[in-house]
């Protein structure tokens, strides 16, 4: 019944969609492939294609470039639709996920055992009994790179490592700021923390599955990074991947942690850098142990005809090839998945690939299944607490474990319909049929209204049409999600539950406090905007020379777009670097503020930077208020003998009042809807989950946690939320009278 | 003495305007691709124009450029028209629903973008519309409508209502009317609106990801994403080309300024 629903209503939205002409047979065969390979990489993927392209005529190759995490939602919607890429070429913990959803194929029965024998295993990684995924590189693991200007021998304990770093962090000019850095990374991602988890104990999962967090190890290696910060002050205390990065290219760092896909980036910077593994704990006689990982292709599964398959599949092969792989090993020296190719002399006499291999011993595999993202998120949250001194390695590390179990069950979980199911979607269709009839009741009005005023009508109907495809048919389609169990285990076959979404929004505590953290963001920004956007305004058009000038000036942030300041706030508040703080301190004397490492400064940043996006907008409309004030007004009250502030307060204010007002609720709108501000300048809600508004809450459930049915029921309370807002607003007696809406 | 504090203001405020721009400047010049910049740093040993020389002759900057005007500047028209009739009908015909209609125009910007995405890949697969453009101009132009329609209405009930009826006497048909005597007097609001879509557009990055599969069909905010990997960004390349993405948009509003204080009136004054 349900999927009759569903089928109903796609029949009522496409009943008057148009369909196109099909592409001719004779075409060549397009193979797609989605990639996140890093610039340098894709220009030899390029001529890989190309070279294949030439030996099969008949074929062409598409390649297309996404981000990480963008690539993975993206499939995810276009397998989604029923249709993607051929290919899809990624990290190998992607595969559970898409395994899981059912978005890939297993591939051990397209391809021969011969193919399979040439790879190293850690290529062709078995997930649940089946092989999704071919490597055509190992590796993606971290290490210690040094700048060997600097570092003569690489430290084998963590003592040592923490003694030359000490060595190595250096204040040149005695100006309390440091020049150089002993140790860089970025620590505070669970990527770059969890393998020294390892070299205090056990790892931080047990099985490849479960999470293993509340151990005595996770709390030792909690506070190892705690004293690299606090103690030990041999890493900036502020540092994600772009400072950590730029400060070893500049030289200004010993040590970085980081993976073997940087080592290109070195060497452009013409840092002569060496490679050590991370070191061995002197005391518990353990290594850490960096996540080894595979990249590869993956086979979608909607491609099910069989002869775009066996192109699909011998494209796959010649990607991994032997002749492939040289290529790459010779233009962006990766190292090779083929073993037969391993052990010639390109790879034995790479200092940096045997260097990289060695570590890779000490490594363990990347776990691929679906659940290691709440692993990893759990621990996000409370390794970033502990960092921020809000928790205490004990506490922190049992939190995280049952938030990992809890996130996993949330994720696994999947709620039959019953009985409740049943009610919910009936109710639906009553409501659909009475708001039918009510529709067709009217319609011999509207009829007649069309016959009055044909002109009119025809005006406006082509855009209320489109605004209804667009706009409303998804808003309609976001309600049946949910209400639905759509998420990680049901991506292709969910079904209608009830209300238990709703519920379960409901009885989050979290709910409610990121809900008055958006109410408080919302109200502080747009009366900071009105108020700031009211007096440029006023100062340009009443008091100063070139107002042409001083407007175009200050309209600037409004003309960039959005993602890229919003990058850019965040380089200002960086705590070592950033202009922000360098001001702070030579003017005022002030010391450092770590801006993105604490909740309120985090949200304070935010704020600064929304502001600064906001406030020309409403500058612009009350400039467009004032100008339609007649100048008699102020003349007359002039000569009745109103001072400065009786004039703006009798005069300006209240005849501002009704362009400003709607313009306010827009503000108040776009706001609360604000995803691009918190989610970039907080890096997706850091430090540690606390920086969340109501949607990038919502995009976080949704993309990052497969809840779509949760996000889905999350975004129409917002949007509820939103127009009982507004509804009471534009009702609001007083307001009625004053404008227009 | 209140003008010096005014301009104190506006200077503190134009530095705050400017100073990450320059910022992004600085970045753009250096050339090791990195994104931290000590401090503002025009001239140092590693800057140059390298990052925008090679943004011209390496990538495929100047199709991107293309597709995003093409595609910016079709949605614009299509919506700038499809707002301005539709909402002269709004202004100027009263009827039951219209009330109705306005807040739903209204509602329609209350919806979070994120979860309208699936939706929207599935309409669009469906409309056989992925890869091409024209799936691109039916959504720009469609989520920009409300805003559109509100704003264009909003200033055409600023307009006397004597003008048109004294037209109509004279004998002009109602399109007449519209089209000569309201079209020509509303060029601020027409101005503004266009300026509005064609920077939703030109800037718009979520929904080209979803729709443009093909390199050689990129808009520019693709084209500039595809210089940023997760952990590889190429910062140079990025700035510099987000340095000249924003140059036509500012352009933009330096050309408008004029209209832009007349023509926007969100909601204003009744009569």
């Amino acid at each position: 019944m349900i999927f009759q629903m569903k089928k109903i209503i796609y029949l009522l939205i496409f009943s008057f969609s148009f369909s196109f002409a099909k592409e001719s047979p004779t075409k060549p065969v397009q193979i797609q492939i989605w990639h996140q390979m890093i610039y340098s990489h894709r220009e030899v993927l390029a001529r890989a294609i190309t070279t294949f392209e030439n030996s099969n005529p008949g074929v062409k190759i598409r390649a297309t470039y996404r981000e990480t995490e963008e690539l993975r939602s993206a499939f995810q919607s276009a397998a989604m639709g029923g249709s993607g890429p051929h290919l899809i070429y990624g990290p190998s913990d992607q595969v559970g996920p898409f395994a899981a959803m059912g978005l890939i194929s297993p591939l051990e029965n397209e391809l021969p055992t011969e193919f399979w024998n040439q790879f190293d295993s850690l290529a062709v990684p078995v997930y649940q009994d089946h092989r999704y995924i071919v490597g055509d590189t190992v590796g993606n693991h971290l290490m210690l790179i040094y700048n060997r200007k600097i570092v003569k021998n690489p430290p084998a304990t963590i003592a040592e490592l923490i003694a030359q770093a000490k060595q190595y962090t250096i204040d040149s000019d005695k100006d309390s700021k440091i020049n150089q850095w002993g140790l860089v990374f970025n620590f505070t991602e669970p990527f770059f923390f969890v393998p020294w988890i390892n070299a205090f104990g056990e790892g931080f999962l047990k099985n490849q599955i479960e999470p293993n967090l509340n151990t005595t190890a996770t709390q030792a290696a909690f506070t190892f990074i705690q004293d690299l910060k606090i103690k030990h002050k041999v890493i900036p205390p502020e540092c994600d991947y772009e400072m950590a990065n730029s400060l070893f290219k500049e030289g200004r760092a010993a040590f970085i942690i980081n993976g073997d896909w940087s080592w290109g980036d070195y060497k452009e910077a013409k840092i002569d850098f060496g490679i050590a593994p991370l070191p061995q704990n002197e005391v518990t006689k353990l290594w850490p142990a960096p996540l080894v990982g595979t990249k590869g292709y993956s086979l979608n599964a909607n491609i099910t005809d069989s002869e775009e398959k066996k192109i699909t599949l011998k494209v796959l092969q010649f990607l991994t090839s032997e002749q492939v792989q040289t290529l790459f090993l010779a233009e962006v020296g990766t190292l090779p998945s083929n073993l037969n190719l391993r052990s010639q002399a390109g790879v034995k006499n790479n200092a940096q690939l045997t260097a990289s291999a060695q570590v890779m011993l000490y490594g363990q595999a990347m776990p691929m299944v679906p659940e290691v993202r709440a692993v990893w998120d759990s621990l996000r949250k409370h390794y970033q607490a502990v960092l921020g001194g809000q928790e205490l390695p004990v506490t922190a590390s049992e939190a995280a474990q049952l938030d990992a179990i809890k996130q996993i069950s949330n994720m696994n979980n999947v709620t039959q319909p019953g009985l409740q199911a049943k009610l919910i979607s009936g109710l639906l269709i009553v409501i659909l049929i009475l708001l039918s009839f009510f529709l067709l009741r009217r319609f011999p009005e509207f009829i007649r209204a069309l016959r009055a005023q044909p002109l009119y009508w025809a005006m406006l109907l082509p855009s209320l049409l489109i605004i209804f495809l667009i706009v409303v048919y998804p808003f309609f389609y976001n309600i049946l999600i949910s209400i639905s169990n759509f998420g990680l285990r049901t991506f292709k076959d969910w079904q209608i539950i009830g209300l238990q979404n709703y519920v379960e929004v409901f009885s989050d505590f979290q709910f409610y406090s990121v809900l008055l953290k958006t109410i408080i963001w919302t109200v502080t920004n747009v009366a900071t905007h009105v108020a700031i956007g009211l007096a440029l305004a006023i100062f340009i058009d009443q008091l100063l020379p070139f107002k042409g000038l001083w407007r175009v000036l200050l309209i600037i942030p409004w003309a960039i777009p959005q993602y890229i300041t919003a990058l850019t706030w965040r380089g200002l508040f960086n705590q070592e670097y950033g202009p922000i703080n360098h001001f702070l301190q030579t003017w005022f004397q002030l010391p450092a503020v770590q801006w993105l490492s604490q909740p309120f400064t985090t949200f304070f940043a935010c704020f600064i930077t929304n502001v600064w996006l906001g406030f020309p907008f409403m500058m612009v409309v009350a400039l467009g208020g004032l100008q339609s004030i007649p100048q008699s007004l102020y003349e007359a009250a002039k000569i009745d003998g109103a001072n400065e502030w009786q004039r703006f307060k009798l005069i300006t204010w209240p005849l501002l009042l009704p362009v400003m007002i709607p313009a306010a609720l827009l503000g108040f709108i776009w706001t609360f809807n604000n995803l691009n501000v918190v989610w970039l300048v907080s890096n997706s809600g850091e430090p540690a989950d606390q920086t969340h508004i109501l949607v990038s809450y919502v995009y976080k459930s949704a993309f990052n946690l497969y809840r779509y049915g949760y996000a889905a029921a999350l975004s129409l309370i917002i949007f509820i939320l939103l127009m009982a807002y507004g509804f009471w607003f534009v009702h609001k007696k007083s307001l009625k009278e004053k404008t227009s809406i | 003495m209140k003008k010096i504090f005014a301009l104190v203001v506006i200077i503190l405020f134009s530095v705050f305007s400017i100073y990450p721009v320059l910022y992004v400047l600085t970045v753009s010049l250096r050339t090791d691709q990195a994104f931290q910049a000590n401090q503002l740093n025009f001239f140092g040993d590693n800057t140059g124009f390298q990052n925008f020389t090679r943004l011209i002759t390496e990538t495929d900057f100047l199709i991107w450029f293309r597709n995003s005007v093409l595609v910016s500047g079709t949605s614009t028209i299509l919506g700038v028209t499809m707002a301005a009739t539709a909402a002269y009908a709004l202004s100027r015909y009263s009827f039951k629903a219209k009330r109705w209609i306005l807040f739903s125009l209204l509602t329609t910007q209350m919806f979070p973008a994120t979860m309208l995405m699936l939706p929207f890949f599935i309409i669009l697969a469906k409309l056989q519309l992925i890869n091409s453009f024209m799936g691109l101009f039916i959504i720009y132009a469609s989520t920009a409508l409300p805003f559109c329609i509100w704003q264009m209405k909003a200033y055409y009930d600023t307009l006397p209502i004597d003008l048109e009826e004294a037209a109509l006497l004279d004998g002009c048909s109602k399109w007449q009317v519209f089209y000569k005597i309201i079209l020509p007097i509303s060029s601020p609001a027409l101005v503004i609106t266009g300026l509005f879509s064609f920077m939703a557009a030109w800037s718009e990055y979520m929904i080209a990801a979803i729709v443009l599969q093909d390199p050689a069909l990129y808009t520019l905010p693709l084209g500039l994403k595809s210089f940023q990997a997760s952990l590889a960004t190429q910062w140079g390349l990025y700035a510099a080309a987000a340095l000249i993405v924003s140059i036509p948009v500012v352009l933009l509003f330096f050309m408008l300024s004029r209209y832009l204080i007349s023509g926007l009136t969100v909601g204003s004054v009744k009569g």
